[in-house]
């Protein structure tokens, strides 16, 4: 039962993870044929030393920290307030579901078109309000928050989702019992609610931490990394260097790193997955 | 409505779910009527709610020399065939994992999630030299082979989870009686699967059919896929904002429709089975 698909699962990850590494200790060259070049520790030794890499990493934190930050904040928030009501809940979350079935390139051709600075609707709105005037994707730190944001739109609701099955899960009697006590709503969320939602929110926390170095594809359509590299995270760094300047062996030994970053989340993941079997 | 959910002052909470509501919805909906808008009106300098509504940009895109049709035939192909495979490789994986007991499981537990969980621009790279060697470069089959490598380990682990759920009484009953493994498996265990499989098929699909950068590095000319035809509108000239809204909008209401289909079993999906 298991073997035809583990075995094409090996197939299709093996086969590309021996050959990133091996990738990584050489010079790739494409010119006239594909030839490799053994490089030894050449293109390691740049991944430490590059001040470009490192700038791109110290984005992509700040990029991570921002979107994920934000998105279990005003997600938790949004499943607080659909859980509290009384009717209509049902059709209240489906709206708010769906930007995260639209394809990441197309939240950013839709960014695109919504700053668009002679005819976006939110530019037109930040123009006439006097809170912003200039090109939004254009200048460095207004191009950050906006795709920081598009990132936002597009998976606050997955956060939102997560959490509101967890609010399921929120013994009614205790919470009643609290309000028996006089407990007010701040001691009940505080003592009650977000104990008893602790685990999910890990999840959570774990499923957008993945997508997060995952995805590039909003970044990739609207702003390219730029102004003046300001919003060039370490995915489109990698992408650069791999097929506009096809260093494929450096592009290698930086994708190598990546995927050290992901595996350390995916082990996170099958641990907390482990507890709560245990737990249950 | 319980005492215990009262906590903000209603309207307020009202107010807030508007504001959260307008935040999601206004760009969704600004796309989709903006698509029927005239350029004039489009790219005029003042937004405008009120216009006599157009299907020329459909028009246009489904016909003429460059007409959407072979992307969309592409997508439909290479995120069609990517979920079948996916899907029936998965099921019947899954329903091997879950009912298994054997050493070392949790190590090949974490392979598959590391699989599912490596980062898109990682992967690119060798994927980009092999299939340069193997001559996949502008074929559905590599196309295929890449959504591959996210969506196998993505349906071998939820259907897993999926198979978790039922209780292997019921098919330890039917072998009882005198079934087969396999017809066990087919009458008994099949048929209450089906949302597992129609979940994990319509996610399947979602994340091919929205793949960006995959396509951007792996297709050609004659592989192109409808994300890459909206990226194309993108020109130095300008942009022709009417069609790009056209596409966005065909490439965006099926898969909200789908994804709202299996609203039930969602959180499941997409938490990979660690939420029910």
């Amino acid at each position: 039962m298991m073997s035809p698909a583990l075995f094409l699962l090996a197939l299709i990850t093996l086969v590309p993870f021996f050959s990133i590494i091996w990738m990584s200790f050489n010079n790739v060259s494409l010119m006239g044929g594909l030839t490799l070049e053994f490089s030894g520790l050449d293109n390691w030794r740049r991944v430490f030393t590059d001040p470009d890499i490192r700038a791109s990493w110290l984005i992509s934190l700040v990029y991570f920290l921002a979107t994920v930050g934000l998105e279990m904040l005003i997600g938790t928030v949004m499943a607080l307030l659909v859980y509290s009501l009384r009717r209509g809940s049902n059709i209240i979350i489906s709206l708010l579901l769906i930007p995260m079935f639209i394809a990441p390139v197309i939240v950013g051709l839709l960014g695109r078109f919504m700053l668009d600075p002679s005819h976006g609707l939110y530019a037109w709105i930040l123009n006439e309000t006097g809170l912003f005037d200039g090109n939004i994707l254009g200048s460095v730190g207004s191009a950050m928050t906006a795709v920081i944001l598009m990132d936002v739109w597009e998976w606050t609701p997955l956060v939102a989702l997560i959490v509101l099955a967890g609010l399921t899960s929120v013994p009614e009697d205790t919470l009643e019992a609290a309000e028996m006590d006089g407990a007010n709503y701040r001691q009940k969320l505080l003592y009650i609610i977000l104990p008893s939602i602790s685990n999910i929110l890990l999840v959570a926390l774990l499923i957008r931490a993945m997508d997060a170095i995952r995805f590039f594809a909003i970044i990739f359509i609207t702003t390219n990394g730029g102004p003046a590299d300001s919003t060039k995270i370490i995915p489109i760094r990698l992408y650069d260097i791999a097929f506009r300047f096809f260093d494929l062996g450096y592009a290698a030994a930086v994708g190598i790193t990546m995927l050290v970053f992901s595996i350390l989340v995916a082990n996170a993941f099958t641990k907390l997955l482990k507890r709560r079997e245990s737990a249950s | 409505m319980t005492p215990a959910k009262r906590w903000l002052p209603f309207t307020l909470k009202i107010a807030l779910l508007t504001l959260l509501l307008l935040w999601t919805l206004i760009p969704i909906l600004w796309m989709v009527l903006s698509s029927f808008k005239p350029n004039s009106i489009i790219t005029a300098s003042t937004p405008r709610l009120l216009f006599t509504p157009t299907l020329e940009h459909y028009a246009t895109l489904f016909s003429g020399g460059n007409s959407l049709w072979p992307y969309l035939t592409n997508s439909l192909l290479i995120a069609g065939t990517s979920t079948l495979i996916a899907v029936v490789l998965g099921c019947m994986a899954g329903f091997g994992l879950s009912r298994i007991r054997i050493k070392g499981k949790q190590h090949l537990a974490f392979w598959i999630i590391s699989t599912r969980m490596a980062p898109i621009a990682a992967v690119i790279v060798p994927l980009y030299l092999l299939f340069r060697y193997l001559y996949l470069l502008d074929t559905h089959v590599g196309l295929i082979v890449a959504y591959l490598s996210f969506n196998l380990p993505f349906a071998i682990w939820l259907m897993t989870a999926f198979f978790d759920d039922l209780p292997p009484d019921l098919e330890e009953a039917a072998m009882i009686d005198g079934a087969t493994k396999w017809q066990a498996f087919r009458l008994v265990v099949l048929p209450l699967m089906t949302p597992g499989l129609v979940t994990t098929a319509i996610l399947c699909f979602i994340f091919a059919w929205n793949d960006y950068a995959f396509a951007q590095t792996f297709s050609g000319p004659g592989t192109q896929t409808i994300p890459i035809a909206a990226a194309q509108l993108l020109t130095q000239t300008g942009i022709d904002w009417g069609k790009l809204l056209a596409i966005g909008t065909i490439v965006v209401c099926p898969m909200a429709i789908a994804g709202l289909l299996v609203k039930r079993w969602l959180v499941k999906g997409l938490t990979l089975g660690a939420v029910k």
